[in-house]
């Protein structure tokens, strides 16, 4: 049996990296004290996973972590004992429970969504539009741990459109991106596209950045909850 | 804010103080002094107690550039806002960062320049045995520990503060200075002699005498008498990111009387107070249940000396056994005991394991009274090797009193015997031993404390002479930079007049001066010279037995005849036992402090 669990990550801990926030999550489990399994071995740890890696400065009202019982317990419970647990940052949204076999968070969550407020000195709209009905958008992705290479990746296959709202000196961006085995793109990549090849003026280090959902796809296209069906 | 970090309403804060760690996050979070004082004091009613720690440099040329003031963790207010700022003295290269925090927390710099708005800046832990060259920049120290004695300061200010603060800051200060442990160093003089005096030379410490009626000549640490009756920090703040010592510390003892002669904290921290294994057990649990940390390190000066280690030991690992919590031993005793002990805690992890026999040769180990001989060292790894390990490292130091190159020659030559035991217990080679090696630096309050250092070029020669006789297959050898020594070892010695070496040393620059990358050896000499000083008056003078120490006023309860005639001893290599189970050797500490040895073992036979 797997507790599924949606969680946030908000702005106070924005820049805890991913290690730290799943250290700080089972830490959190051991508080709670639940019936968790522990892989064999020399240095047993609990088993759990988070469904997908965060980047450092971005605030989510979605991430997934699914932790292995050893034993059924009552979900109420068991909530109830992690919020107690958890430290300042990180609330649960929801939960569930799903048989062992259910395949990890990791190998379904297929698609994520972002919403971005960044200042914006300047017209942006034409650009963003440009953007929008570009064929090919190509960017060159560095290669993690690749000592400054990179690999050409096509971003229309990641990220099709983006829903813009600009007032003020400050844009508002909305946009699905998709998750593939093979990888997927990062939302600050996406507004180095725009500022370097779309010339949307806009000041990355101010950019606030929240994944908002993050979910599977079905067959047919559509958004498919990561728990709760 | 991390779990377990508490925040208190300006409303329920009637004194504050910053708890200021000279050095980064992930130093200072490590520290269980501060975890206790954290615990102890915002369990006071109307006291918050909150943490900041010095920015790492490029987070301060940020805030410098922002002009953003350094702030505490838990409400981001400014350290000039606070009622206390309470700095802690872990080594003496952490100074310039102290005067950085202060700089950066919108403080006056100096004591005597402080205005009513200036919080009180305040200074504890082990270097405040010789707080003199932070005399200038602090308002008053805490010397001892701090549970008992920093509630009573927080109740006097309250009491002060609900008068209206009558008579300023000096009359806040001559009450503090009333409270036992406390040292308010603007109230005394230093006065030097200014042409040689019976074989001592000019610019030593001729006198120190009170300015202020008030405060007392010598000031007596505080101890806890009994570990027992005191708060422990059961729920500590669990932080998100990694720290240095991530795990649960459970302090099973203080105070360590062996008595090795070049160890400050082994003369300025007895006597041997252990908590009762009950005590332990209790807050181990409560320890686990709070924090969710998976591993606890049994901490104290000398772990494996605990009367009750082994019982403890199994308890607690059959207590945690399901919840998957280790049990970790942070120094080993050189015997195979100490090598069961290893076996049992970490079961299965067959990393290196470490001791520390100090000097290669047997004579300059009876000199620094480290009562170990080669065969206990080889008995200790042969119990090793034949338990499965294969890596050793081995600490030693260079430079102490009396040393000849055929010491440090001995040094090679137990490495080597190491490799040798490996063999025979194996009957292969390929055993892994690395020799660490830190440059000897003689402190306040020990045995060692009329020892000239040797001199820079001294060091480098013998790390060199060294390095050349351990060009062995799998014998690494480590050492440490010898001129960070040298400054560690003029400020461990200093005096008051250094106050402005230091002024003079933060304003060039100097910061994180216990981060090699960050250390310039050209700007502390310069600096020391530029104040009208000599580091080597400080660092490698031998001093005569009846010199005045600018520090005997602060008093740690071991007497210096004791400490002279251990010095003496150590000259002819002549050993001192242990008093918790030998006879007592007078060192004074117990009638001083009206204190006794507690050690569950005897007392219950």
């Amino acid at each position: 049996m797997k507790l599924r669990m949606q969680i946030t990550k908000e702005a106070g801990i924005r820049f805890v990296s991913h290690l730290e926030y799943t250290r700080t999550i089972e830490r959190a489990i051991r508080r709670a004290k639940l019936p968790v399994a522990y892989s064999e071995g020399f240095n047993p740890h609990i088993k759990f996973s988070l469904a997908s890696a965060l980047g450092v400065g971005i605030t989510s009202q979605a991430e997934f972590v699914e932790i292995e019982l050893a034993k059924e317990i009552d979900i109420t419970v068991a909530v109830e004992k992690l919020t107690e647990a958890l430290p300042m940052g990180i609330h649960i949204k929801a939960a569930d429970v799903v048989g062992s076999k259910t395949p990890k968070l990791m190998a379904i969550a297929s698609g994520a969504d972002y919403y971005v407020r960044i200042p914006c000195f300047g017209d942006c709209l034409e650009q963003l539009q440009r953007f929008n009905s570009a064929e090919s958008v190509l960017f060159q992705k560095p290669i993690p741990k690749g000592r400054g290479k990179t690999k050409e990746i096509q971003v229309k296959d990641f990220i099709k459109k983006v829903e813009y709202d600009y007032s003020n000196k400050e844009l508002e961006l909305r946009f699905a991106c998709k998750i593939t085995t093979t990888g997927s793109m990062k939302a600050t990549e996406l507004l180095k596209i725009l500022r370097d090849q779309f010339s949307v003026p806009l000041i990355l280090e101010q950019a606030d950045i929240q994944r908002t959902d993050l979910y599977a796809v079905n067959d047919k296209g559509r958004k498919k909850m990561l728990i709760g069906n | 804010m991390e779990f377990g970090s508490i925040i208190k309403t300006a409303e329920e804060t009637k004194v504050s103080i910053a708890l200021a760690f000279p050095d980064v996050y992930e130093v200072g979070m490590s520290y269980l002094g501060f975890k206790i004082l954290y615990h102890i004091l915002n369990a006071q009613p109307g006291v918050a107690a909150e943490r900041t720690y010095a920015p790492w440099v490029d987070m301060e040329a940020k805030m410098r550039e922002n002009s953003l003031p350094l702030t505490s963790l838990e409400t981001m207010k400014a350290l000039n806002k606070f009622d206390f700022v309470g700095f802690t003295l872990q080594y003496e290269l952490s100074y310039s960062n102290i005067l950085n925090m202060l700089d950066l927390g919108g403080i006056t710099m100096l004591a005597t320049e402080r205005t009513e708005d200036d919080p009180l800046v305040i200074a504890g832990g082990p270097c405040v045995f010789n707080p003199e060259p932070l005399a200038d920049f602090i308002d008053f120290f805490i010397v001892g520990e701090g549970e008992e004695v920093m509630v009573e300061v927080m109740d006097l200010y309250k009491k002060w503060k609900n008068e209206g603060k009558p008579g300023g800051r000096k009359e806040f200060l001559e009450r503090v200075v009333q409270i036992p442990g406390i040292y308010v160093p603007s109230f005394y003089k230093v006065d030097y002699l200014e042409k040689e005096t019976q074989g001592i030379p000019a610019g030593c410490v001729k006198s120190v005498t009170t300015v202020n009626s008030l405060a007392p000549t010598a000031v007596q640490k505080r101890i806890i008498n009994d570990l027992n009756t005191i708060d422990y920090p059961t729920k500590p703040i669990v932080p998100y990111g990694e720290i240095v010592h991530d795990r649960i510390m459970l302090e099973i003892f203080r105070g360590c009387s062996r008595g090795c002669r070049f160890c400050h904290a082994g003369m300025v921290y007895r006597p041997v107070r252990e908590r009762k294994p009950e005590v332990l057990k209790k807050l181990a649990r409560q320890l686990v249940d709070n924090t969710g940390y998976n591993e606890m390190s049994l901490v104290s000066l000398s772990t494996a000396d605990y009367s009750c280690l082994e019982p403890l030991i199994h308890d607690l690992i059959n207590e945690f056994k399901e919840e998957k919590v280790s049990v970790s031993l942070p120094s080993l005793r050189i015997d195979s005991f100490s090598v069961g002990l290893a076996k049992e805690v970490q079961a299965v992890r067959k990393s290196g394991l470490t001791f520390a026999p100090e000097a290669g040769s047997q004579h300059m180990r009876d000199v620094i009274n480290k009562g170990v001989t080669k065969e206990d060292l080889m008995n200790a790894v042969g119990a090793a090797f034949e338990n499965g390990w294969s890596q050793v490292k081995l600490y030693f130091m260079l430079g102490l009193p009396g040393e000849t190159d055929e010491d440090i020659l001995a040094i090679a030559e137990l490495a080597k015997a190491v490799q040798g035991k490996y063999k025979e217990v194996t009957g292969k080679g390929g055993a892994k031993v690395t020799v660490s090696v830190a440059s000897f630096v003689p402190k306040p309050y020990t045995p060692f404390q009329w020892v000239g250092q040797n001199r820079l070029e001294e060091i480098n020669r013998k790390q060199m002479l060294l390095k050349d006789a351990l060009k062995i297959k799998n014998i690494t050898y480590q050492y440490h930079d010898s001129i960070t020594s040298v400054i560690e070892g003029v400020f461990a010695r200093g005096d008051r007049r250094l106050g402005k070496a230091l002024y003079l040393a933060w304003q060039r620059g100097a910061k994180f001066d216990g981060w090699s990358e960050h250390f310039s050896y050209d700007r502390w000499v310069q600096a020391i010279s530029d104040a009208g000083l000599d580091k080597d008056f400080y660092a490698t003078r031998e001093r005569a037995e009846a010199e005045v120490f600018p520090w005997e006023h602060i008093q740690p309860g071991v007497s210096r005849q004791f400490l002279w005639n251990e010095y003496e001893k150590s000259k002819t290599g002549t050993l001192t036992d242990d008093c918790r189970h030998g006879d007592c050797t007078g060192c004074g500490v117990c009638p001083a402090l009206d204190a006794k040895i507690i050690d569950w073992k005897s007392s219950v036979l």
